[in-house]
């Protein structure tokens, strides 16, 4: 495996608060990796500090670039959406693709075209006049023309409405995604998302709570559905959190063999949404 | 570096066409302007016939020359005009509309570095504007050329003599050409204090561009009661290097011309030289480079997002 971003100690202060605190990970080629956390967890400063919109401490590698110092060469192979409200308004389509046709050296026009061709966009019309949901299909088609060995993506689909939620994460994974290809994503809607992940990584305070791929998530997290005695059994042996749903208790545990759990109630993968909320939660007590 | 700046700087057209749209809507106005006056005259055609005539035979070459000129001055006074009206609100805009609509994380997502995007700037508010500027000149001047000669030639008077024979067309496009261009580099240090104002304010780019020469100015006439700095800023929008031979008072005044009818150019009162040799014009594009570097710092270094 070839890591592609190779985060040691990186750190990130802004005046007193500490936005990013001391964390390590690496992201290896061909994932399709979530950050989670929740609003000021510090997703966004860390995604800034991996595409060289703001410095940090520690070490910091991207592509095997300084992102920071050389983001130049970093922005030839790197691609990121902010999220939908960023392409100027001003400008015509036709307009953003002769810019990013001039600029970008891995950029193929032919196949942003092609794109565009399956939307209702046209070249002449300028972004204010587009939906929402245009604006975002024309950078995706933007984003998808470009031969990037890393996509980043931060809240690439707020304030769309479900049927463009589903039309983006599609067309990303059937158009876009390659084992070539690595995509880093934060988004609030976890539950959307959470298939088309192969790793996952929550935030919180800017410390990493969990860094897992989604394989060794289900061998180390069981939720357990039980009642009566077999509840009790299940509590002893230290769920890391539970709730209570139709009189039964739901109990999540981390590090017990599915064996041991046997007998003691229905066993069940949890959600990654589930897993996020128990875990802020076990972080804050 | 160079590679990106046709793109970046086609890109600043796109987004400002006001830098198309004001020399081109001047260029209609003057020529409307010549238009209504040529049609006011016609209405006089006893008086009309006498002044073609004495233009035509009682007037000497210089005099024509010196008229055709003093026309072509007063017309590039209203694109000058413009120019600098055109660069102030173009700088101040130029980096702050982008953090504004916070379009800047879909520039920044390019690979054209913060340093680039700046000079593209700096370049199209002192080099791009101002040839354009020029472009508009002289398109204004031929088309009010060409407009007068069939004018003329249709009260009878002969536009080869009157007209064609008469202006120094590469003398003051030259000139005009010069002096716009030469402006943008003179006044570079402004250009690039809007730019770093541009990147640096929150609000208002236009109040924080303006408000602290004035106050600095006011503080040291409030304690020392002297005008050195804006008496320094004053002098120079008068690029007198550039016009070292000329005196202001009286070159409109006729017997100004009258000593050198015969020899009536614009060039003559450009010193080309004096100008590039003149200290204020190293020592304003060295403070153009320090603001220039300090609005590519903080556009590099702020997070507005």
């Amino acid at each position: 495996m070839t890591s592609l971003v190779n985060a040691r100690n990186v750190s990130k202060n802004f005046g007193a608060v500490r936005a990013v605190d001391n964390v390590s990970f690496e992201i290896e080629k061909g994932r399709i990796l979530g950050l989670i956390g929740p609003n000021g967890a510090g997703k966004t400063t860390l995604l800034k500090a991996v595409l060289g919109l703001t410095d940090c401490e520690g070490d910091l590698s991207v592509l095997g670039f300084n992102p920071f110092k050389q983001r130049k060469q970093l922005m030839q192979n790197i691609c990121f959406i902010a999220d939908v409200a960023v392409l100027p308004r001003w400008i015509k389509v036709s307009q953003i693709l002769d810019y990013v046709e001039a600029i970008h050296p891995n950029f193929s026009r032919s196949r942003a075209d092609e794109l565009l061709l399956q939307t209702s966009v046209r070249a002449g019309a300028k972004v204010k006049e587009l939906s929402k949901g245009m604006v975002t299909q024309l950078h995706l088609s933007i984003i998808m023309a470009i031969d990037a060995k890393l996509l980043v993506l931060d809240e690439p689909t707020l304030g769309l409405d479900i049927l463009f939620r589903k039309e983006f994460y599609a067309n990303l994974l059937n158009d876009y995604f390659d084992e070539e290809r690595t995509i880093l994503i934060t988004t609030h809607q976890v539950e959307e998302i959470e298939n088309l992940l192969t790793d996952v990584m929550f935030i919180n305070d800017g410390k990493i709570l969990l860094d897992s791929s989604m394989d060794a998530l289900s061998d180390t997290y069981v939720e357990v559905l039980a009642s009566g005695e077999g509840a009790n059994k299940a509590r002893g042996l230290g769920p890391i959190a539970e709730s209570e749903m139709f009189g039964k208790s739901i109990m999540l545990f981390e590090g017990i063999s599915r064996e041991h759990l046997e007998g003691l109630g229905e066993l069940r993968i949890p959600s990654v949404a589930d897993l996020f909320v128990a875990k802020i939660k076990e972080a804050r007590k | 570096m160079i590679a990106h700046q046709p793109a970046l700087i086609r890109r600043e057209l796109w987004e400002h066409r006001s830098i198309y749209i004001t020399p081109a809507a001047i260029a209609v106005i003057v020529t409307l302007g010549v238009l209504a006056m040529l049609m006011l005259a016609s209405g006089f055609a006893k008086e009309l016939d006498v002044a073609i005539f004495g233009a035509q035979n009682l007037a000497g070459d210089g005099e024509r020359r010196a008229a055709l000129t003093g026309f072509f001055v007063g017309t590039s006074w209203v694109f000058l005009v413009a120019l600098m009206f055109l660069t102030v609100f173009y700088s101040l805009d130029s980096l702050y509309a982008e953090r504004k609509d916070k379009s800047i994380l879909f520039w920044r997502s390019m690979p054209a570095t913060d340093a680039e995007t700046v000079i593209s700037k700096l370049l199209t508010a002192a080099i791009v504007i101002p040839a354009i500027t020029a472009i508009g000149i002289w398109a204004t001047h031929l088309v009010n050329l060409i407009v007068t000669s069939i004018w003329v030639s249709a009260k009878g008077g002969d536009a080869g003599v009157l007209i064609w024979g008469s202006v120094s067309i590469l003398d003051n496009w030259l000139a005009a050409l010069i002096v716009v261009v030469a402006s943008g580099l003179w006044m570079s240090p402004f250009i690039a204090w809007f730019l770093f104002v541009s990147t640096w304010a929150k609000r208002m780019p236009i109040l924080m561009a303006f408000m602290p020469p004035i106050i600095l100015g006011l503080l040291e006439w409030i304690v020392f009661r002297t005008q050195y700095f804006l008496t320094t800023i004053g002098d120079r929008g008068d690029m007198r290097p550039l016009f070292h031979s000329m005196s202001l008072e009286r070159f409109f005044e006729e017997e100004q011309w009258r000593e050198g009818l015969d020899n009536i150019s614009l060039l003559q009162h450009i010193d080309l030289v004096g100008f590039v040799t003149d200290p204020g014009f190293w020592s304003g594009l060295l403070v153009c480079a320090i603001l220039t570097t300090a609005a590519i710092y903080v556009r590099r270094y702020r997070d507005d997002s």
